[in-house]
């Protein structure tokens, strides 16, 4: 059974008239890297929270269809109960940070202590995700005290420790410089590399998802406009979005004269430099 | 501007008490405070009680530096009050109409001194305490956890709310608003101050209540600590014997005053 299955899903938020997403359907297996792009006002963010549960049990609105994530009905299953098997990742780090905790290793061991975890099991999950984030040598600094860069990848830490079984991040490095963009993307490659867990990502850094996503998903006015792997969505010609540089580059190129007209277009930087040795 | 605390962290026996007992020397020292009589009695239990407590956590300066910039305002208002206006009384120093009278400058010591103790009992305790641990031995006893956050959340949140603030101020400035100068165009500029942050912190408000909402912080479940207290064997009889202590005062008090 997959992960994930959205059947005709159609959501509006309280008092607005059109709505956010539209009969969207959307299966995703156990373990994938999922990545969704799409305009801003597209959906995106909505999708994220209703995967999380947040819609509609924290923005209420109308929902019809039905949602299955990580094996609950996510219109009658309570937040506190979607908290253990999908984590929410969004945008500001700053208002990810609970507030009430002291340090950074406090601040990853919140959900386990939210969820009754026991406390030698804490402190030995809580090492562990610090390690695999690279805050190891933080962890007694105030959460405040970090970059963003770091408060991000402490977001990350402290849901992926609660060992979900879906992890959603919603723009993850839109609030980011580009150095602490770069470490929430390592950490990204890394947590897709281990497979253990399905990752949905909303991103508009293409070229970074033409290399390791297995799938894009694009949204428009809440629907879903096109699905498949980054290759054949990222080098079409057919969408709103601009594809990766490589392939703006290739099209610009192939117009220009410079390229053949035929053949696929680059996605990736290794397919760039094999297109124009070819051409 | 990194939080709100006071809390100095050292290596001490006094640090190393259980939060309750702390908190509980905290309470006995205010209700102590308030029903000792006289002048003297509060400013010995500040220097023979408080004192030597602040000793043994190595926090005596910390301690007087706190107390002073709290306590000089209420000495300095209570002696000119009470000094000036007690009703009768014998003159001490006569300036023209007004003149300082001995009953007066009596009660102001007295009410100084009981401050004193007041101020300093809870200082001493946030001083050696750590907040969070301190929230933690209280939901431990009961206290709701979500009371528990909001008091720690705002212990670190001030400071960022008035980091947002100043960028508020900034931002209107240098479209030209005019927050500095008389009373009224002060008060002109506290609208377009006030406008964005109340608003801004409650966009905030509602992307905190989803991340501790991600975090599980709506789970009904029982909750378990990270922070570890300790607890000598002896503390429990400590805190026992503070309280039966305040309260036979207390009931001294009563009875005396009834008689």
């Amino acid at each position: 059974m997959n992960l994930v299955e959205l059947h005709n899903i159609t959501y509006s938020y309280p008092r607005t008239a059109q709505p956010a997403l539209r009969d969207l359907s959307l299966a995703i297996p156990q373990g994938q890297f999922c990545t969704v792009v799409g305009v801003n006002g597209a959906g995106k963010s909505t999708l994220c929270y209703l995967l999380a549960g947040f819609v509609p049990h924290f923005y209420h609105g109308e929902l019809t269809g039905t949602a299955q994530v990580a094996g609950h009905d996510v219109a009658q299953t309570p937040l506190a109960e979607m908290a253990a098997d999908v984590g929410l990742v969004f945008a500001n780090p700053f208002n990810q940070i609970t507030g009430a905790r002291f340090s950074v290793r406090e601040e990853v061991a919140f959900g386990l202590e939210n969820m009754g975890i026991p406390r030698a099991e804490m402190l030995a999950r809580t090492e562990e995700m610090l390690a695999l984030t690279g805050l190891s040598d933080l962890a007694e600094r105030s959460p405040y005290a970090l970059s963003g860069g770091q408060q991000q990848r402490l977001a990350i830490a402290s849901v992926l420790v609660m060992r979900p079984r879906l992890l959603v991040l919603d723009e993850p490095t839109s609030q980011l410089d580009p150095a602490g963009t770069q470490e929430i993307f390592a950490l990204l490659a890394k947590l897709v590399r281990r497979g253990e867990t399905a990752v949905v990502l909303v991103s508009h850094e293409l070229e970074w998802i033409g290399q390791h996503a297995d799938r894009v998903v694009v949204l428009d006015d809440g629907r879903i406009l096109a699905d498949g792997p980054p290759r054949a969505i990222l080098a079409s010609e057919m969408l709103p979005i601009p594809g990766t540089r490589y392939t703006q580059a290739a099209r610009r190129a192939r117009a220009e004269g410079l390229a053949p007209a035929q053949g696929e277009l680059p996605v990736t930087l290794r397919e760039a430099v094999a297109f124009f040795r070819q051409a | 501007m990194s939080s709100f605390t006071l809390y100095q962290p050292r290596d001490s026996g006094l640090h190393r008490l259980h939060p309750l007992t702390k908190l509980t020397l905290t309470l006995c020292g205010v209700a102590t405070a308030v029903v000792l009589p006289g002048f003297w009695p509060n400013y010995l239990l500040f220097a023979l009680f408080l004192l030597p407590l602040a000793a043994w956590g190595q926090i005596v300066c910390p301690l007087l530096r706190a107390v002073w910039p709290i306590w000089w305002p209420f000495v300095l208002s209570l002696f000119l009050v009470q000094g000036l206006f007690w009703p009768g009384g014998t003159p001490i120093v006569t300036l023209g109409p007004l003149s300082f009278k001995q009953e007066g400058v009596l009660f102001a010591t007295a009410m100084a001194g009981r401050i004193l103790v007041l101020i300093g009992s809870f200082l001493l305790l946030s001083l050696a305490t750590r907040p969070d641990a301190l929230m933690n031995a209280l939901t431990a006893r009961g206290l709701s956890h979500k009371l528990a956050y909001i008091i720690l959340a705002a212990i670190q949140i001030v400071p960022r709310f008035q980091a947002k603030a100043e960028t508020i101020t900034a931002a209107q400035q240098s479209r030209g608003l005019e927050t500095q100068g008389n009373l009224l165009r002060r008060a002109r500029a506290l609208l377009p101050l006030l406008g964005p942050l109340i608003l801004s912190s409650l966009m905030d408000v509602e992307e905190r209540a989803i991340a501790l909402e991600a975090r599980g912080f709506g789970r009904r479940t029982l909750r378990t600590s990270l922070i570890l207290l300790s607890e000598q064997p002896w503390e429990k009889g400590v805190r026992a014997l503070l309280l039966l202590a305040t309260a036979v005062l207390i009931l001294a008090r009563t009875v005396l005053a009834l008689r």
